[in-house]
């Protein structure tokens, strides 16, 4: 098969943005994508289109893939929304991937996009669980903040995972989003802060849980054919990784980690042939702070068990053995939900490329995004790597 | 000869006294009642008639199945229109050909209950399960409202037993205005006219007891209670003596629970031991049932009428609903009356599913296996209502879904649990969410024992969805 290449990504800023809209977020990513392949890249070029959305702010727009596709001169240009929930546009960007190796394209645009804060906090809420297990989960009282402090307070009994390493990840990702302009909230908080918000579900509290945001973020990828035309200092696809599982977190066999996401991790890391000790930086799904946690253990970052030790030694931090969630994640940056997995990408593009600014990993090869549907029912990994840094 | 041969009686955990009235008010307008309970926002009078069926069933030793005659009584069903009984019976697991019967309109629809129950003893009935629940509420400043308490009682009755129904009587003469609720209303009230409204009461009690054939020498007389004064005011038309309605009163400490005041009187008497008791109901209208009831004095009951959870006013009125706004309009995550109406047999009977490939447990039993991913056929296997807590977390504002949002007014925050449910021999477990009630959330923890229930989950569309919930057993 055809290797795939990242070749260029941006974002818009996430946000609430009331002089947005969905189709205007989505042109400013695109804009920011396309102006960042290093020559050049015309919507001319475009032959295929993935696009991540949940629900445009809870409408359950048929056809949101091709209004926005369209919006940004792609009519005529096959188009395919991606519904995974939170991870729509993490499998959209699979979806790109796929298209180009398998051959039936060359230039794929991967993007995202939701539009949340249009409308009342209820019906907002109402809208979010929708990507839960309704007939049950959902009616025993619990939104997604409910599901993984169930999964929390397992962690912490079997484990002895405590509050102040969950309020770490929360003073870790704001201490990086501060430095991303793109953040939603860009401000730094104390440990103290994150310790003594207001409880949501227990054991999470406000800052152990990521914000609903607008946002849009797109990516191109492009086969082994055409790379050259792009771009002189190519990032490859090294490697792709998907799951799925129960919706339902009581429907499956372990609440300390994701199935999916260790499925995910599994096949990437295979098909790139790296072990986690070769990643450089990556971004993670940390919808809720557990969330990260478990992601460290999921994706073999540390042992079962170990992620409070690994968030407390520091070395998840910027300028750390390995950093995650350079961008600020879903907690600082932002969870437009649609445009989160696109968005993940858009960071790794901008550490590959050198283009991080403040919040730079020192000359990183290879980077490493997690993407996760709901609690865990669906999951995707990419694994990018910049090939001068693996020749040289 | 007819006979109760089962005991069940159940009240709300939540208690609020006179002086927390007095507090608010200034004054109590229910005399003789010093504390009250109150139903907690997830419970109504179907939840708490459940309450006392099950224990009525478990104290009679008897099948559920074997139940071919149902009746529900009270003032004040769940909706005004629908049939509470079709709801009950599934949750109770009563066969779907025994007759059932709602009697509403008055307070004294419970001892109506009673009196059909036995006259379908009379005619080809074999055993009758009669549920009176009640929780009247009246405007905040009225005499109704500050009486208003909740609870619950049933009786199975059999051609004979413990408790043998020996004499009936009714009377009814016309005394409207007394207690009302116009249609289309949700407070009970009355014009107030004290000597007009104790005649009422007395005239038609005495008339009752003065139709039985038998002359009555009870030892407790279980009373129709407005509120903590009246049924002693009743004590000379029914010829008894003060004593004997105290011996059997539960308005001093539950208040007046409407069509299970006497009811829950007689399920006290008959659970305290009491050998012939006198059971005199009354309803606005007007008019009275008396019952003669001699018991060997070892009637089987089960009954929980203790409650240990004080309520200031301000809580009494979250809880009650008097001050939150209802559920937010909204959509999403819409679960239909339709797809909830297939998950009714997990929702009230908790059953699960046997893989009859790998023969492992599912819940709820459809799709592929939990186990082993087989699209195989599930044998049902009702689970036996206790278990252990997997994993909980307490939900605060914000964390609840907007559905529940009226609730968390109202009862503030709850625990929201993963539990494993045992099958009856206790052998095999599986898994289930599930909300916490009847306790504080901080009283739920990974590793603690629960039992199920069957509690509101939520109103939506004006249709009240009922399914299980797991509370705390202490060991």
């Amino acid at each position: 098969m055809r290797d795939a290449y990242l070749v260029g990504a941006g974002q818009s800023d996430y946000g609430a943005f009331p002089s947005e809209s969905y189709r205007s977020l989505f042109r400013t990513a695109f804009e920011a994508a396309t102006d960042s392949v290093p020559n050049g890249l015309e919507a001319a070029d475009v032959d295929e289109a993935f696009v991540g959305n949940l629900g445009v702010g809870g409408r359950q727009l048929g056809l949101s893939g091709p209004a926005v596709t369209e919006h940004v001169g792609l009519d005529g240009v096959p188009c395919t929304r991606v519904e995974n929930a939170c991870a729509a546009s993490g499998f959209a960007v699979r979806q790109a991937v796929q298209a180009v190796k398998s051959g039936m394209a060359d230039v794929v645009l991967a993007g995202g996009f939701e539009i949340m804060s249009d409308m009342s906090s209820d019906a907002t809420k109402y809208w979010l669980g929708v990507s839960g297990e309704t007939e049950w989960e959902r009616l025993s009282g619990t939104t997604f903040s409910g599901v993984y402090a169930q999964m929390a307070s397992v962690h912490m009994e079997r484990y002895g995972t405590t509050r102040e390493q969950l309020s770490r990840v929360a003073v870790k990702n704001h201490a990086n989003g501060a430095k991303n302009p793109h953040a939603q909230l860009g401000f730094e908080c104390s440990l103290e802060d994150a310790q003594s918000a207001p409880v949501v579900a227990d054991p999470l509290n406000l800052y152990h849980c990521c914000p609903t945001s607008d946002g849009a973020a797109c990516a191109l990828i492009v086969s082994e054919d055409v790379v050259d035309d792009y771009t002189d200092d190519p990032i490859r696809v090294a490697g792709v990784g998907a799951g799925s599982d129960t919706v339902g977190l009581f429907q499956r066999d372990t609440y300390t980690g994701v199935p999916a996401s260790q499925r995910a991790a599994e096949s990437a890391y295979e098909m790139a042939d790296v072990e986690p000790d070769e990643l450089d930086f990556a971004e993670v799904h940390d919808c809720f702070a557990i969330a990260e946690l478990l992601a460290y253990e999921d994706l073999g970052f540390c042992e079962r068990g170990e992620a409070g030790d690994l968030i407390e030694s520091g070395a998840t931090e910027l300028g750390g053995e390995l950093p995650v969630n350079t961008s600020g994640g879903l907690k600082s940056k932002g969870h437009p939900i649609g445009a989160t997995g696109a968005g993940q990408v858009v960071e790794t593009y901008k550490q590959l490329s050198g283009e991080a600014g403040e919040r730079q990993v020192e000359a990183p090869t290879r980077g490493l995004t997690h993407n996760v549907g709901g609690s865990g029912g669906a999951a995707v990994v990419h694994i990018f790597e910049k090939e001068s840094g693996v020749d040289a | 000869m007819s006979a109760i041969t089962g005991v069940g009686a159940y009240a709300p955990r939540f208690r609020i006294s006179a002086e927390a009235f007095e507090d608010a008010w200034g004054q109590f307008h229910a005399a003789g009642v010093t504390e009250k309970a109150v139903p907690s926002a997830d419970e109504d009078t179907l939840t708490m008639g459940y309450e006392a069926a099950t224990r009525a069933l478990e104290a009679s030793e008897i099948e559920p199945a074997e139940i071919d005659w149902l009746a529900f009584a009270s003032s004040r069903p769940p909706e005004a229109e629908e049939d509470p009984t079709a709801r009950l019976g599934a949750m109770l697991a009563l066969s779907e050909s025994a007759t059932r019967q709602v009697l509403t309109g008055s307070t004294r629809a419970g001892t109506r209950a009673l009196w059909a129950g036995l006259d379908a003893l009379e005619a080809d009935s074999t055993t009758a399960l009669v549920v009176a629940a009640d929780a009247p509420k009246g405007d905040p400043d009225d005499g109704t409202d500050h009486a208003a308490g909740a609870g619950a009682a049933a009786f199975v009755l059999e051609s004979e037993g413990a408790a043998e129904i020996t004499d009936r009587a009714e009377y009814a003469a016309p005394y409207p205005g007394t207690r009302f609720r116009t249609t289309g209303k949700d407070e009970t009230q009355g014009l107030g006219v004290t000597q007009y409204d104790r005649q009422a009461f007395t005239e038609t009690i005495g008339g009752a007891v003065d139709g039985l054939e038998v002359d009555p020498d009870p030892e407790a007389v279980a009373m129709q209670a407005p509120d903590g004064k009246l049924p002693y005011r009743a004590a000379g038309a029914a010829g008894v003596g003060t004593d004997e309605i105290q011996a059997a009163a539960t308005v001093h400490e539950l208040g007046d629970i409407g069509a299970a005041s006497v009811p829950l009187s007689l399920a006290t008497a008959l659970e305290d031991g009491y050998g012939s008791v006198l059971a005199v109901s009354h309803g606005s209208g007007a008019g009275a049932d008396a019952f003669v009831v001699e018991a060997d004095g070892d009637v089987p009951a089960v009954t929980a009428l203790e409650g240990d959870d004080p309520l200031s006013y301000a809580e009494y009125l979250r809880q009650r609903g008097v001050v939150t706004t209802g559920p937010p309009s909204g959509g999403g995550a819409y679960v239909s009356v339709p797809s909830w109406r297939r998950s009714i047999p997990q929702r009230y009977r908790l059953e699960a599913g046997r893989c009859s490939e790998c023969g492992s447990l599912s819940f709820p039993p459809e799709g592929a296996c939990d186990e082993c991913g087989a699209l195989a056929e599930y044998e049902p296997v009702e689970l036996a209502g206790g278990g252990t807590i997997e994993a909980v977390t307490t939900i605060s504002q914000g964390g609840a879904p907007p559905e529940f949002a009226e609730q968390q007014a109202r009862s503030g925050d709850y625990a929201a649990a993963i539990v494993a449910l045992e099958t009856d021999n206790g052998d095999e477990t599986v898994s289930a969410p599930a909300m916490g009630t009847d306790a504080d959330p901080a009283d739920f923890s990974v590793g603690d024992r629960i039992e199920t229930t069957i509690r509101r989950i939520y109103t939506q569309e004006g249709v009240t969805r009922y399914g299980f919930k797991v509370r705390p057993v202490s060991e």
